[in-house]
């Protein structure tokens, strides 16, 4: 009994250090090739097609509405007290520093790094990363790499999108059909929302790719048994990606202030 | 990990199979793989005669697949040695076992053709990877090596389009196409009617004879497929090898395992 209780600590406390393990070992494996041939140039810009192409619609639409729906919502506040002015910053400022990020990344892990994780881990189960190997192709260079690389790069673009779209988001509700004037909207937005705000959100971006590319790779790498599978990878790491998103941020914003 | 390799006068290296009397190209030696507390090779010694054809046959599950990916680095032994001609495998790090594995070719049990590419891509793809051939001279030889497996004009197929069997000896295509040393089969004619697998071990035999000094091994549970086609044949079972010797050792052995698994009969030591 005591055996037991004492396997089963043991297994829920090595359990994630395990998963821990390969996470750093994927992330340290795509980043140190880097710069080993070959490059893998054209598997980069293809996997950025793939996943900036896949996640530009939901972006687009999302950003687009969280701006809206945000100016929408704080323009009936402050008018409580006269205070519209304020709303084109807030908005600025939120999406730029939070929402823009963060909402970034959870689209993209549940667009991109899902279908990451279920093309890797379909690649394992039908035995052709073994293939890899055994063509003398190292799979983490081939696979990984590219994957990783391409989700630090276009998460952050994303990122820039999102903040851009939802600021013509908010534009267009407090300008378009609320008819607050232009200048009103325009000169918080400018005033408040400064290049840090901005900076601060891309590395967030940044960081949020990452984790994203990572989690999905090590996932989808580490499938073990058939289609199930492949199905159980798939979400874990959209899961597992958002988790780790959403705890990061608070964790950047404390490091950040 | 211990730091020992061969030396050229190592005893294993140089080790001549009994059965066919030629030098071992491959000597397994008390090899040992658990995964996790499951052990499944329980100290193999194995040798793959240099030049010949080469059946490891054994249930399902005893290892048979375990054993292969062993040769190529592509698992690791818990305990042992494996040598590759003078090479050894154990003490080796990723980058050297690398160009070993460059000397193998490899047909997998559901062939593993990379289904986001075409056929000829997929059997371009060590070309690519590996050498600096003219798209040209890919094509000539990819031609040539479809030619070979029997699906001249499949080009510009995936995988997806094609049947148990073509994917097969697409992946033999993809196999040969740097002109191994060794040739691996894993499964060759499981899953294919008795027609496409008689076809299939025609092909490995003219395979063989077309590429001089080329070690063929094969696995397969498949006995009666396969057992005309061996010089060499081992028997894999529990974890060790049970026995070896020619296919007529086998055919007249008297071993009542033996003969319950080339009968294929539930009754016998072997139960389900
Ligand atoms: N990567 C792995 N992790 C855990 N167990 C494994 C792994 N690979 C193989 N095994 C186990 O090792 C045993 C032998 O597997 P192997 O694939 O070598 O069998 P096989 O002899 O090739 O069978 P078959 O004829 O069905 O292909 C099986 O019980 C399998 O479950
Ligand atoms: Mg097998």
């Amino acid at each position: 009994m005591i055996t037991r209780i004492v396997e089963w600590i043991g297994r829920l406390i090595l359990g994630p250090i395990e998963e821990l393990g390969r996470g750093v070992r994927i992330l340290w494996g795509g980043l140190s090739n880097v710069f080993i041939r070959p490059f893998r140039l054209r598997l980069i810009i293809q996997q950025m097609e793939f996943i900036g192409i896949q996640s530009l619609p939901i972006i687009v639409l999302a950003g687009f509405f969280t701006g809206a729906v945000f100016a929408l919502q704080s323009f009936r506040a402050f008018s409580l007290f006269g205070a519209e002015s304020m709303v084109g910053g807030t908005v600025g400022v939120a999406l730029t520093r939070e929402l823009g990020p963060t909402l970034t990344g959870l689209l993209v892990a549940g667009r991109a790094g899902s279908a990451i994780a279920a093309e890797i881990g379909s690649m394992r189960v039908s035995e052709q990363i073994d293939a890899l190997d055994a063509m003398a192709t190292d799979p983490i260079n081939y696979l990984i790499k590219p994957r990783l690389i391409a989700a630090m790069i276009v998460t952050p673009m994303l990122t820039a999108i999102f903040d851009l779209v939802g600021i013509v988001g908010a534009w267009a509700v407090c300008v378009k059909l609320l008819g607050q004037s232009e200048p009103a909207f325009m000169v918080r937005l400018l005033d408040w929302v400064d290049f840090d705000d901005f900076a601060g959100g891309i590395f967030k971006g940044l960081i949020f790719g990452t984790i994203i590319g990572t989690v999905a790779c090590y996932k989808g790498f580490y499938t073990k048994g058939g289609a199930r599978g492949v199905g159980q990878a798939t979400t874990s790491s959209v899961v597992v990606a958002s988790v780790l998103i959403l705890t990061a941020n608070y964790f950047i914003a404390w490091v950040l202030e | 990990m211990s730091q020992r390799s061969a030396p050229p006068d190592d005893p294993q290296a140089e080790a001549e199979d009994p059965v066919t009397g030629e030098p071992g190209a491959i000597v397994y030696s008390d090899v040992h793989k658990a995964f996790g507390d499951f052990k499944v090779l329980k100290g193999l010694d194995l040798i793959i005669p240099r030049g010949k054809i080469t059946v490891i046959i054994g249930r399902s599950g005893t290892g048979k697949s375990v054993t292969m990916k062993h040769v190529m680095g592509l698992l690791r032994c818990d305990k042992g040695n494996i040598w590759v001609g003078k090479d050894e495998l154990t003490s080796m790090g990723d980058r050297r076992l690398r160009k070993v594995r460059d000397r193998f070719g490899i047909v997998f049990q559901h062939a593993a053709l990379f289904d986001s590419m075409n056929v000829f891509d997929n059997i371009c793809f060590p070309l690519r990877e590996h050498t600096r051939m003219s798209n040209r001279e890919m094509k000539a030889k990819v031609t040539d090596l479809l030619g070979l497996v029997g699906l001249s004009g499949t080009e510009t197929r995936m995988p997806s389009e094609l049947s148990g069997g073509m994917k097969k000896r697409v992946g033999l295509a993809r196999a040969l196409a740097r002109d191994p040393e060794f040739l691996l089969y894993d499964e060759p004619t499981t899953g294919l009617d008795p027609i496409l697998s008689a076809a299939m071990d025609e092909l490995i035999v003219t395979t063989h004879k077309a590429k001089p000094g080329l070690t063929s091994v094969i696995i397969s549970h498949d006995i009666r497929a396969v057992m005309h086609i061996a010089d060499k044949m081992v028997m894999l079972y529990e974890g060790v090898v049970y026995d070896e010797g020619t296919p007529e050792h086998f055919e007249t052995s008297d071993d009542a395992l033996i003969k319950q698994f080339i009968a294929g009969s539930l009754i016998g030591p072997m139960s389900v």
